[in-house]
């Protein structure tokens, strides 16, 4: 940390010069005026691209000065300066011209950037020209990401990087995505690739915080070689995210923005009431006989269809405007604001998000450069915490009518008894009218401000300070059932509110320097770094019940009745963790044709014990450029072909603050109670006054924990032909991860009834990536045709458990398969009537399950006849965007697709979500299930789940279905005004376009069988009662609210 | 290259320290403010805590799904109502196998509380408290250790004594072997439980105060430590004296109970009396606070099958609600005061039929089973029936009941035993329900009970004495305690003003001889005091009159020809076994299994 002394006049200055210029900037910009000297001549100008097409807003500048402007949309320009003064002129994609001015017309055409080779990556504490990288970086453009309109940037990136799986984790609005990098390393900790937004990492949020319109460039940082740099956070990836910066020139106003409507696009399958009677008949209907009204429903032919009645449009919105620019001394800025709103086809969810940011970069003097930037977001999320009627939606009886004849909502219209206690019409749900309140407040400032001193030539120190707060309320309530005005979600019960509040903060600083040198064909580049970064994070969290008055809400708990059975539930916890991080990279090129990359970190993190928080990490790459050697010289039609190689270690933070300590705690360890959940701790009364808490061990100490170690081997090759119509690259890399963390499950007898984390066992990833970008057609007339494919598969398995496991059944972990593999009993089919002789042997009838008998000894038991029946590993994944334009249209489809692997529909595992019991008592996801004349395999009698049978959690392997599919994720139509029009409008831009999103999956077996959606909607066990055998990182598929398809108009403007 | 690496990475770091002097290493200490090591354990605070923990781990025990399962199910005084009847592995059915969900709450929620009380015991003596203060700790925590292996030694037999780090060790390594192939285990376990009880009462306070909370007393220590040498005298590990010193430990409390601050009701009714559960015949209880579910530790005290939540109030429950229809009309509600009808615990006819027969002199079957339901609605009007009136009554026999319809008179319902529910007599959901455990003060018919459960009773310890005597050959000294029970037994608050037919009674109650004193008569005597109170199935299985019992009273259509010897012992849970790095997992299971 540099020394205070220094640092405060130091800020200050550099403060105090930031404002004062951004101020005058904003001024001149505002009130932008020109004068004119004697002496000067007017220049107009024309700046073309190419086949003369006009170029708007190219910045033409007057070499030595700051004076400039920027061509309009018909890529005029006029400026006034002396004759055989140089005027610079660039323009984004295009490589930038000098012309010396000889007479009063100027006429320039640039050319086209070569842009695979002169573009600019990210590559984490710098940037590199793309042809100098030696590791396996992947870049999506804000072209790429702006494609479909998306609510956060984990879709936009979905299908769109080779080695980037961006998988969904559920349907309600504001819901996020698991990303992975190269797929996973780790068992118990975090998979997540580590994020950092302009430099600074992203700690302890969620993605959603960021408005993808404001983001310029995204890259990913795929091997060892490239993520070495960021050490002990390496491991998992590392996506860098690069925002909008302003550039000098006249300044702009934008908008962007669309409107949409939401449909469902598919519903659950149910049985309606004819089948349902059907079912029912053949059901549990001794114990759960028909209703009085149902009896009546039957000879009348009624049959409602709750989700009809229960289904609306959403809709969603995005606005965004922005005003940038700069002057030609090198200071630019750039301001936006953005509103996005989401709502969904379930009435109370919905996502919005209001964002401000300013960025602002400036020069001071010739050597000191400083920049702020600071982006806020503001977000409020309806209905995701327990706002999920999709259960009665699925089950309430077809047979029982939505109305009385008056047209009231029927209180309960449950089809038994023992629901009409605890289940309301889902109806009520479409009017709130202060029934409940489920939102989610969230506040995150992200700042981050750097100063960057030339103290030499080629010689530059930076400093990077981050400061980031995030601040998040959660708030319920749940109104008290009254006669008059029932409340859906506390039938029969009083009111009930909670509010959750964390807080985060954390800041960053960055200390490099770096060094640039080039003597003869020998290029360069030194980078050193200190940083130091620390975080803490706490919430207090308080619920109540018995409120005095339902419209106090959650707003004050103290007024309420304070007796015994509603006492406020309290607490609270407190993280803190630090970083000390030292780091040096060596870019060394020769003849732009050998490159080598050595790098080195040493990281100290708070969260190992004392004399073991140092750690390194080293890496190597090397690249050769082919194309540039002479005997490639011949092959004209090849533009660059270059060969990467390189290796490294990182590791991952996946050891939690304060998990070395061991702890003993006040809190039920039944994995049932948490510290926030009412009843969670462990209390004991002594006499009906004397109430105490108890604390127990729960997890031991281990100060030996030390992070997951990642050794990565990759190879790339890039490849350009035919200028550049033909781009793209393979890569090929085997990881090695070792000391991996998990928690073991201590048998009950070690008298620890926690998980004891500590380094163990070994997993390896391999896999080959490719992308290609071309140019399929361009015709003349201005039809183009390009496409952008990227196709990859990773390979994960697990190499060894050092404690003396092969397989781990309680972590559901097995050596030689990959982690996401499912372990249960493998279902033939069903018992026939044929069979029932063989089946009674197994202790079954016909209609049962038929389960395999694995070691064929005439018994099915759960040591010896449960097996790997799969996994959730795609083979091969990838993403598909086509685009053509013509004139000024464009049209453009991205696809995205998944083949192989198993998903877990719990829709379908009776006891997960009990939408497939098919005993009778309820409503159920409509099955083929066996009758003695329907002698399907598919599902076994309705009633299975109350007869006897020697293995009764038979019912999970009704849930595996192949996992693959292809959904076409947006269709989108453009329209691009021409100049001539534009320059009536006086814009400089303006594109009108439809999208179509989420229009249609083109395949998927799951769908065949009924399910709705192939992509999962949470991770882990969703249902009621846990199957057992899936581990927290599972995909699931549950009962959610359903996929949506949207339709939308929007606009893309500048002036 | 390492080494070319590290000399860059020190090269870089010599770099570093140039550039910044100021290092920030201190900043990578934690010092968490809400997280407690191990070390929390040799405070004071943390003495007293973990015993309190101890204390709360017993609400697994006593209440709970699985405890009342493992407790009840598949005896000869209950099999399966009939929504219990639809889980295959339910104990109830001996179609037990180690995936059983039941089994999993003794087995898991004990070790970590043994652990914990090996480590109070192995702390306290360097804790710098009040004297007196830790001497109570510790003897609280050797009553706990007893106790929660007592437990587990009647549901499974031999348990780990060494956790990981040796016997009778608090254990704080990541052990993941199981320690049960030791040679004479039950012998040792049974002997850590007789000396952990018998120092517990030696050194636990003596009286329980009038009213006065259930810590742990002597007089607790007395009545397990009796039950201990009771079983174990039974068990194939028994020793000479066993019965002898049951009889000691057990008459120790007959005869000081004003000492101990104990004594037996006047009437039977009042033991379990809701509102009445610090009477004095109790001796512990695992308390609940009624009307509190968050301080009884339940999240959700309607929906939670799992964790603490004490389920008793509504497991015995017969369907009172839409099964018997009169005249096609259901009178009965869910109601708050009749409890949740969950019908996973129906007595078999034995209980009813023999054990109980005598209905009139014994007050004892009115005092335990609700037979008589009231209309709670006016569904029924048409058939005379409104709020209030009687809707259902099962009567005592099959010939009051027919004499009762053949008046003509009687609007409600009558059900005889011979139409009670058994599985193979479906039709009629109905049967007498266990009332010993009604909790009225609850906001909802579904919600969990929060009284207290009754573990240790005066009255078990005239029964564990009697027991004692007759197995160490002297009935007479049997006789003399049965019969103070039996006499209390004829008692009924309506008989206060009438002493002739009370002494009537009583006479008829007592008329028993020193040729009735055997084992059997004293496990029926058992029946008719304690039945459903989380006794029998031990009681049966460590006695070895399991299988003879259930095969001849249980009328389940699955237990009786199911139950075999093996079945005295519970599997060993699959979840231990698979969480074990020993890949040979059969030679850990009990035999059978």
């Amino acid at each position: 940390m540099p020394n205070k002394k220094f640092t405060l006049p130091f800020f200050r200055r550099i403060m105090v010069n930031a404002v004062a210029l951004s101020a005058a900037l904003l001024l001149q910009f505002l009130f932008f005026t020109q004068t004119l000297s004697a002496q000067d001549l007017t220049v107009k100008g024309k700046v073309t691209g190419d086949a003369g097409a006009p170029i708007a807003g190219a910045s033409v500048i007057l070499k030595g000065t700051d004076k400039g402007t920027t061509t309009d949309a018909a890529g005029n320009f006029s400026i006034s300066a002396p004759k055989g003064a140089v005027l610079i002129i660039s323009a984004i994609s295009y490589t930038t011209k000098e012309v010396r001015i000889t007479s009063a017309a100027v006429s320039v055409q640039l050319e086209l950037a070569d842009k695979s080779l002169g573009e600019v990556v990210v590559v984490g504490y710098g940037t590199q020209r793309k042809k100098d990288v030696t590791g396996a970086v992947v870049s999506v453009g804000e072209k790429a990401l702006r494609e479909v309109p998306v609510a956060n940037l984990q879709q936009a990136l979905q299908g769109r990087a080779a080695g980037l799986e961006v998988q969904r984790v559920g349907t309600k609005p504001g819901a996020g995505a698991v990303i992975r990098i190269r797929g996973e390393r780790t068992i118990s900790g975090s998979n997540d690739p580590l994020i950092i937004l302009d430099g600074i990492p992203y700690e302890g949020g969620t993605l959603n915080d960021i408005n993808p319109d404001e983001v310029a460039s995204v890259d990913i940082l795929k091997d060892a070689s490239a993520t070495a740099i960021y050490g002990s956070r390496g491991s998992n990836g590392v996506i860098l995210i690069t925002t909008k910066k302003g550039k000098p020139g006249e300044a702009k106003l934008s908008y962007n923005g669309y409107y949409g409507i939401t449909k469902v696009s598919r519903r659950y399958d149910v049985f309606n009431a004819q089948e349902y009677v059907a079912m029912r008949d053949l059901g549990n209907n001794a114990s759960a006989p028909y209703m009085a009204e149902e009896l009546v429903a039957r000879t009348k032919g009624v049959s409602t269809d709750w989700q009809d009645l229960m289904y609306q449009n959403g809709f969603v919105t995005d606005h965004n405007l922005s005003v940038s620019g700069g002057s030609t001394g090198g200071s630019t800025f750039s301001l936006g604001g953005g509103y996005y709103k989401e709502t969904t086809v379930l009435p109370g969810q919905d996502f919005g998000r209001f964002t401000l940011r300013a960025t602002i970069d400036t020069k001071v003097g010739k050597k000191l450069k400083v920049g702020l930037n600071t982006m806020n977001s503001l977000s409020l999320t309806n209905g995701s915490q327990f706002n999920n009627p999709m259960f009665p939606i699925v089950t309430l009886s077809p047979l029982m009518a939505p109305y009385d004849s008056a047209g009231n909502i029927i209180l309960s219209p449950t089809g038994n008894t023992t629901d009409r206690v605890s289940q309301y019409s889902p109806l009520f749900l479409k009017n709130n009218n202060g029934q409940w309140i489920d939102k989610v407040r969230r506040l995150r400032t992200f700042n981050t401000l750097y100063a960057e001193y030339q103290i030499i030539t080629g010689l530059k120190y930076r400093l990077n300070v981050g400061l980031d707060y995030r601040q998040q309320e959660n708030d319920q309530f749940q109104k008290s059932d009254k006669a008059l005005f029932p409340s859906y979600f506390r039938p029969k019960k009083g009111n009930t509110a909670s509010v959750n509040n964390a807080e985060g903060w954390g800041y960053t600083l960055e200390n490099i320097l770096t060094y640039d040198k080039t003597i003869g064909k020998h290029k360069f580049t030194v980078t050193g770094l200190y940083s130091f970064q620390e975080d803490h994070s706490h919430n207090t969290s308080v619920s109540k019940d018995s409120i005095d008055e339902d419209f106090i809400q959650f707003y004050n708990l103290g007024q309420a009745n304070a007796s015994n059975s509603s006492k406020p539930v309290v607490s609270g916890s407190e993280v803190f963790y630090a970083l000390e991080s030292y780091m040096m990279r060596v870019n060394y090129g020769f003849n732009d044709k050998y490159l080598v990359t050595l790098t080195g970190r040493i990281d100290g993190s708070s969260r190992l014990a004392p004399g073991n928080k140092y750690k390194q990490y080293p890496a190597a790459s090397f690249g050769w450029n082919i194309s540039n050697e002479k005997f490639m010289q011949k092959f004209t039609f090849l533009d660059n072909l270059k060969l990467r190689f390189g290796f490294g270690q990182t590791s991952n933070q996946s050891v939690r603050p304060y998990e070395s300590l061991g702890l003993v705690s006040p809190y039920n360890y039944n994995g049932y109670s948490s510290p926030s959940v009412p009843g969670g701790t462990i209390r004991y009364n002594y006499g009906p006054t004397t109430i105490v808490t108890g604390y127990n061990l729960v997890t031991l100490p281990n100060a030996n924990l030390d992070w997951e170690y990642t050794k990565t081997i990759n190879a790339g090759l890039d490849f350009s032909f035919l200028n550049s119509r033909i781009t793209g690259s393979f890569e090929w890399y085997k990881s090695k991860t070792n000391k991996i963390l998990y928690g073991i499950v201590l048998p009950v007898t070690s008298g620890v009834n926690g998980e004891y984390t500590t380094n163990i066992g070994d997993m390896e990833n391999k896999g080959l990536e490719f992308t290609i970008s071309t140019v399929n057609v361009k015709l003349n007339n201005g039809f183009t045709w390009s496409t952008d494919l990227n196709l990859f598969g990773n390979r994960n398995k697990l190499l060894k458990l050092t404690d003396g496991f092969t397989q781990n059944i309680p972590r559901q972990l097995f050596l030689g398969h990959p982690l996401s593999a499912i372990y249960d009993y493998n279902k033939l089919g069903i018992w026939q009537l044929n069979e029932a002789a063989e089946a009674a042997r197994f202790g079954n009838q016909p209609g049962d399950i038929k389960l395999e008998d694995v070691n064929g000894d005439g018994k099915i038991d759960p040591n010896n006849d449960q097996k790997i029946i799969g996994s959730g590993q795609a083979k091969i994944q990838g993403g598909l965007t086509n685009r053509f334009t013509f004139k000024g249209f464009d049209f453009s489809f991205v696809m995205y697709a998944r083949f192989g692997g198993l998903l877990v529909s719990q829709l379908h595992q009776p006891f997960a979500n009990y939408t497939n019991l098919t005993d009778g008592v309820r409503n159920a996801i409509k099955t083929n299930y066996w009758t003695p004349t329907n002698p399907t395999n598919d599902f076994p009698i309705a009633n299975f789940t109350s007869r006897l049978r020697p293995i009764t959690t038979d019912g999970s392997t009704l849930g595996y279905y192949d996992a693959s599919f292809i959904k076409m994720r947006s269709i989108n139509l453009g329209y691009t005004f021409t100049p001539a029009v534009l320059s009536k409008l006086r814009m400089q831009n303006f594109r009108a376009y439809i999208a179509i999103q989420n229009p249609f999956v083109l395949y998927s077996p799951y769908m065949q069988i009924g399910g709705v959606d192939p992509e999962a909607t949470g991770t882990g066990n969703q249902g009621i009662q846990n199957p057992g055998n899936l581990s927290s990182r599972a995909l699931t598929i549950g009962l959610s609210t359903p996929p949506t398809r949207s339709f939308n108009v929007g606009f893309n403007v500048t002036f | 290259m390492k080494k070319i690496f590290s000399k860059i990475t020190v090269a870089m770091l010599s770099f570093s320290i140039l550039l910044f002097v100021n290092s920030c290493q201190k900043k990578l200490i934690e010092k968490p403010f809400t997280v407690f090591t191990t070390d929390y354990l040799k405070t004071p605070a943390g003495l007293q805590t973990s015993v309190v923990a101890l204390y709360s781990g017993m609400r697994y025990m006593y209440g709970p799904n699985g405890a009342l399962n493992t407790t009840n199910s598949g005896t000869d005084e209950w099999s399966l109502g009939d929504q219990g009847a639809s889980s295959g592995l339910d104990c109830g059915a001996y179609n037990l196998n180690s995936s059983n969900g039941d089994i999993l709450t003794p087995w898991n929620r004990s070790f970590n509380n043994i652990n914990l009380a090996n480590a109070v015991i192995e702390f306290a003596p360097d804790v710098q408290m009040d004297a007196a203060a830790k001497a109570t700790i510790i003897a609280e925590a050797h009553f706990f250790r007893a106790f929660y292996y007592f437990i587990l030694v009647q549901q499974f037999g031999a348990v780990p004594l060494d956790l990981g780090s040796g016997d009778f060790a608090f254990n704080q390594k990541p052990f993941q072997g199981f320690n049960r192939l030791v040679p004479d285990l039950l012998k040792k376990n049974y002997q850590l439980i007789i000396d952990d009880f018998t120092y517990a009462t030696q050194n636990l306070p003596t009286k329980r105060p009038a009213n006065g909370g259930f810590y742990a007393y002597k007089s607790a220590a007395y009545h397990l430590l009796a039950k201990a040498y009771l079983f174990r005298g039974y068990s194939s590990v028994k020793q000479t004296g066993d019965f002898k010193s049951a009889w000691d430990a057990a008459k120790y409390v007959i005869d000081n109970q004003a000492a101990l601050g104990t004594a037996l009701l006047t009437d039977y009714a009042d033991i379990h009396k809701e509102g009445n559960d610090y009477n004095a015949e109790i001796l512990y209880s695992v308390e609940r606070i009624q009307g509190s579910p968050f301080d009884n530790e339940t999240n959700d005290v309607s929906n939670e099958f799992s964790g603490k939540a004490n389920m008793s109030c509504n497991w015995y429950n017969a369907n009172y609600q839409n099964n018997v229809s009169i005249n096609g009309a259901f009178p009965c509600d869910r109601v708050i005061q009749y409890m949740r009808p969950l019908r996973q615990l129906c007595p078999n006819p034995w209980l009813y039929d023999s054990a109980f027969a005598d209905k009139i002199n014994d007050s004892r079957y009115d005092n335990t089973f609700r037979v008589v339901w009231l209309a709670t609605n006016n569904n029924a009007a048409a058939s005379g029936i409104n709020t209030g009136d009687t809707a259902y009554y099962l009567v005592p026999s099959k010939a009051y009941g027919d004499s009762l319809r053949a008046l003509g008179t009687k609007k409600y319902r009558i059900i005889d035993p011979t139409q009670f529910y058994l599985v193979s007599r479906p039709a009629i959901q109905l049967y007498p329900s266990l009332k010993k455990y009604d909790d009225t003060k609850r906001a909802v018919p579904n919600d969990a009970s929060g009284r207290p459960y009754v573990v240790s009773k005066l009255s078990e310890v005239y029964l564990l004495a009697a027991e004692a005597a007759i197995l160490d050959g002297r009935p007479g000294d049997a006789l003399t305690l049965v019969k103070v029970l039996r006499k209390r037994a004829a008692y009924r608050a309506s008989l206060a003003s009438n002493p002739t037919l009370l002494a009537q009674r009583e006479a008829v109650m007592t008329n028993i001889t020193n040729s009735d004193m055997t084992v059997d008569f004293i496990m029926t005597e058992r029946s008719r005091e304690l039945c459903g109170e989380s006794l029998r199935w031990p009681d049966l299985a460590c006695r070895n009159l399991l299988v003879e019992y259930v095969k001849n009273r249980n009328r389940n259509l699955v237990a009786a020809p199911k139950v075999q010897t093996f079945h005295n012992l519970r599997p060993i849970p699959q979840s231990q076994l698979n969480a074990m790095n020993d890949p040979d997992k059969a030679k850990y299971q009990n035999p059978g299994y």
